[in-house]
């Protein structure tokens, strides 16, 4: 485990929490505004890019790391990404969901490691 | 938050939230079923990007299933807030260990049994309060 290949694991994570980020804006921009629109294409535009990102990253990970190494930070996206949508999205961000994505991303992290 | 105007049917995006978990379910297992057939092609140059993969059949089956389970998320994506949908996702970590124990013969070790039960707990936590927000509606 060097410095670099946990910033890539770090930068990874980024990049899949800010694809279903845009990804998220671009569905609510489409029913609002169409999908000819700048404010669909662009977020679309840009998810599929981060995810694009992610997904390379994730492989080049998995050269050289265990799954079981790998999957824990992907567990740890559960409750990146319901606070993300908190504050970037403004949803609302009930006590039941935090105590139900904290209780899903430990339970990854179980499967995960053997 | 913007959870009223469902399409009913077909396109109800909790059917189709069903939908895009069980695609995922699928192409996993057939993805994995196509690596295992095409392990022991050794052109080492190529390898590491996984195109031997290519060779076999389940990897073709499972690549409609892909698309299949992007496009329903997206559609998804529209009617259900991220920080329900996403956690919901998150069934595929039941399902995929679940379903490679039943039909892959896989074994599921004790710790990953509690894993399993942990995010099974957290989904009914996410899942109850929508349950009782739709039945109003």
């Amino acid at each position: 485990m060097t410095p670099l290949s946990l910033l890539l694991v770090f930068i990874a994570l980024t990049s899949f929490v800010a694809g279903q980020l845009l990804l998220k804006k671009a569905m609510d921009a489409s029913n609002a505004e169409g999908f000819r629109s700048r404010k669909f294409v662009v977020p679309f535009s840009a998810g599929v890019f981060f995810l694009t990102v992610q997904f390379f990253l994730n492989l080049g990970l998995l050269q050289r790391y265990d799954l079981s190494f790998i999957y824990p930070f992907q567990g740890l996206s559960v409750i990146i990404i319901s606070i993300a949508a908190a504050i970037v999205l403004r949803e609302k961000l009930t006590p039941q969901l935090v105590v139900g994505a904290v209780l899903i991303s430990v339970g990854i992290i179980l499967v995960s490691l053997t | 938050m913007p959870m009223q105007n469902k399409p009913s049917g077909f396109g109800n995006p909790w059917f189709q939230l069903a939908l895009s978990v069980a695609f995922v379910t699928a192409y996993e297992l057939l993805l994995k079923l196509g690596a295992t057939e095409t392990a022991h092609i050794a052109d080492a140059r190529w390898a590491w990007t996984g195109i031997s993969g290519l060779a076999s059949l389940y990897v073709w089956l499972g690549i409609p299933l892909i698309i299949l389970s992007l496009l329903t998320w997206l559609h998804v994506l529209r009617y259900i807030p991220l920080s329900i949908a996403f956690p919901l996702s998150q069934v595929v970590h039941v399902l995929v260990p679940l379903c490679s124990w039943l039909f892959l013969g896989e074994l599921i070790t004790s710790l990953r049994w509690c894993g399993i039960a942990l995010v099974s707990l957290g989904l009914a936590i996410v899942a109850k309060p929508v349950a009782r927000l739709e039945e109003r509606l």
